[in-house]
């Protein structure tokens, strides 16, 4: 599914440079659920935007099933991230002015059908949001905030989820609540690729890989 | 969802950044065309104004003698009325001069005072101009007296009086003028004739320039090859201090034009542009969920230049019908002589409501490139 050679990015920062991955080498197999852990500061988040398409990496290679990532037009790796990659964040990042169909519809490219809107309500039946379609995203906790990421996430049925500690602001009961759902997501077939401080994850995760100052120090 | 849908929802939750650029565009719209208005009903007074004052223009024939003619008020040498008629076959648009009236001035005496007669044709006009005469309509068999003569004569209105051997009503109500009209018997231009014994005669033309020209140009080189061409026989009067009085008057509202209105255009234009700013900046996790969800820079800026588009939509319908209102209401007490001619201009409120849309966008444009390029890794990054 995900294959990284010897990916390299460095940031530039008030005039020095900053190595966030150094020379990272890892592949992730297709149904795989792998949990990326590692001090604060060591590329774990650069990672999965690289791997989501969203941050050129310095040096190296990104594949995505057989695809060269980064060889792709902008457009192009957008076509693929709406189509086969999902995301969830630590912020959540829901848009404050649309209510919570709007936001899991905000993952349809194009207008929505009938039947992706049927998904979407099926979805939030299923994360626990039914029945409060028509509010914001102000109006929710932080638990039902994340649910409602999860649900945006799955609208388009990908083959991936790259989730960046999507349990960081949430309570045991509701980290262990959007865990679960990412289980059955994997269950399901999907893969999933998490970063996380927690240890919920661990009895859901096949592998765990470790990040050291932009470098992998365990596989 | 829709992007005008999805435009709406983001100007009802960010009602203060809407609001305000509501506010900017509808003001500009608003003075541009209260600015336009009142320069118009200001030019039209000015014109009345001036037209009320007299004539400017006075063509007598080629060979008075300057001096003579000052001194006298009119010339002492005469030409044929045919004359008249052939300038005024020569009205259209597109010639510097209108309102012709043919006239016949001579001293005379009656009962021992003296007078001056002076015989008037009726006036031509530019066809298609659709402008009133100037001056007043002499009915047949009337004559229009000054305050003196009246004194003198001891005659008002409706009297008859005695103008060489045949006898007319007076017509007006005598008012002192403080000019030579108040010496002055006006009478038709066929009747002066027949009285001083000058049949098919006048001596001067009257008539008004509407060159328009900015006061440091020179409108009697003009008026002179214009008249020249079609009258060899006449000299041309100009009397420059009314047609200065309106070109400076001109000039001056065009000088005030090209300050105001590139002034309301930069500073909206600003005002738009850094609501924008605001806005992208506001949204920026919003643009990077966005970007993560596939969405395409093209999206992106129509969210932007969209909202403008609206806004400025809305902002030409408000601020049109804001700046007419202000006009019609209080443009008639500063232009009170024309005040009936004050009315709303639809085309140009059709332009401003086509046009403010595309201004606002352009103005925003760079704002909504500055969101369509932003690395949305960034904001995501920032958890």
């Amino acid at each position: 599914m995900i294959r990284c050679d010897e990916v390299t990015k460095i940031f530039s920062k008030n005039g020095s440079e900053v190595m966030s991955l150094d020379r990272f080498t890892a592949e992730v197999a297709d149904g795989e659920f792998v949990a990326v852990r590692g001090p604060s500061g060591s590329g774990k988040t650069t990672l999965l935007l690289t791997l989501g398409g969203m941050q050129r990496p310095s040096e190296g290679l990104v594949q995505l099933a057989g695809r060269d990532l980064y060889a792709m037009s902008p457009a192009e790796r957008a076509r693929l991230r709406s189509s086969e990659i999902g995301f969830v964040f630590q912020m959540f990042h829901l848009v404050p002015y649309l209510d919570l169909l709007g936001n899991v519809l905000l993952a349809c490219p194009g207008k929505p059908s009938a039947e992706v809107r049927q998904r979407a309500g099926e979805l939030m039946d299923e994360l626990g949001l039914a029945d409060r379609a028509s509010h914001r995203p102000g109006e929710l906790s932080a638990g039902e905030r994340q649910r409602l990421a999860v649900a945006r996430a799955l609208l388009n049925r990908p083959k991936l989820i790259l989730a960046d500690e999507p349990t960081g602001n949430l309570d045991p009961e509701n980290a262990a609540e959007v865990i679960r759902h990412l289980a059955e997501f994997h269950r399901g077939g999907g893969t999933v690729v998490l970063v996380t401080h927690g240890e919920v994850v661990n009895a859901h995760a096949d592998r765990t890989l470790s990040l050291e100052q932009g470098r992998l120090v365990t596989n | 969802m829709s992007v005008w849908s999805h435009i709406l929802r983001e100007v009802v939750f960010r009602k203060l950044n809407a609001l305000f650029t509501l506010l900017g565009l509808a003001m500009a719209v608003t003075v541009v065309v209260a600015s336009q208005l009142l320069a118009e009903a200001d030019e039209r007074e000015t014109r009345r104004v001036t037209r009320d004052m007299g004539f400017n223009l006075r063509l007598i024939p080629a060979k008075t003698d300057l001096g003579q003619f000052y001194r006298d008020g009119f010339s002492r040498h005469a030409m044929d009325a045919s004359m008249l008629d052939r300038l005024a076959t020569q009205l259209t648009n597109k010639v510097s001069f209108n309102h012709l009236v043919g006239s016949l001035r001579r001293e005379y005496t009656i009962n021992g005072q003296d007078i001056l007669l002076v015989g008037l044709s009726e006036t031509y006009v530019a066809p298609g101009q659709g402008k009133k005469p100037m001056g007043f309509a002499i009915e047949k068999g009337t004559i229009h007296i000054g305050s003196q003569v009246a004194l003198v004569q001891e005659k008002k209105k409706n009297d008859t009086m005695h103008v060489g051997v045949r006898q007319f009503a007076v017509a007006n109500d005598p008012i002192e003028t403080g000019t030579p009209d108040d010496i002055t018997i006006f009478v038709r231009l066929e009747d002066a004739q027949s009285v001083l014994g000058l049949a098919a005669k006048i001596n001067e033309i009257e008539a008004i320039d509407c060159l328009c020209l900015t006061a440091d140009q020179d409108p009697l080189a003009i008026l002179r090859k214009e008249i020249g061409g079609i009258l060899p026989e006449v000299q041309v009067v100009h009397q420059r201090t009314l047609a200065d009085a309106r070109a400076k008057q001109r000039q001056t509202r065009e000088k005030v034009n090209q300050f105001v209105l590139p002034s309301v255009f930069v500073a909206g234009a600003v005002w738009v542009a850094l609501l924008a700013v605001f806005n992208v900046r506001d949204r920026r996790q919003e643009i990077g969920i966005l970007r993560a969800l596939g969405k395409g820079g093209e999206r992106i800026a129509a969210l932007f230049l969209g909202k403008a588009v609206l806004l400025g939509l809305v902002a030409a319908l408000i601020g049109s019908a804001l700046g007419t209102w202000v006009v019609l209401e209080f443009g008639p007490s500063l232009f009170p002589v024309t005040k009936k001619a004050i009315q709303a201009n639809w085309p140009l409120a059709a332009q401003l409501i086509m046009v403010t849309p595309v201004f606002a966008a352009l103005a925003s444009f760079i704002p909504a490139m500055l969101a369509v390029s932003h690395d949305p890794a960034e904001t995501l990054r920032e958890d």
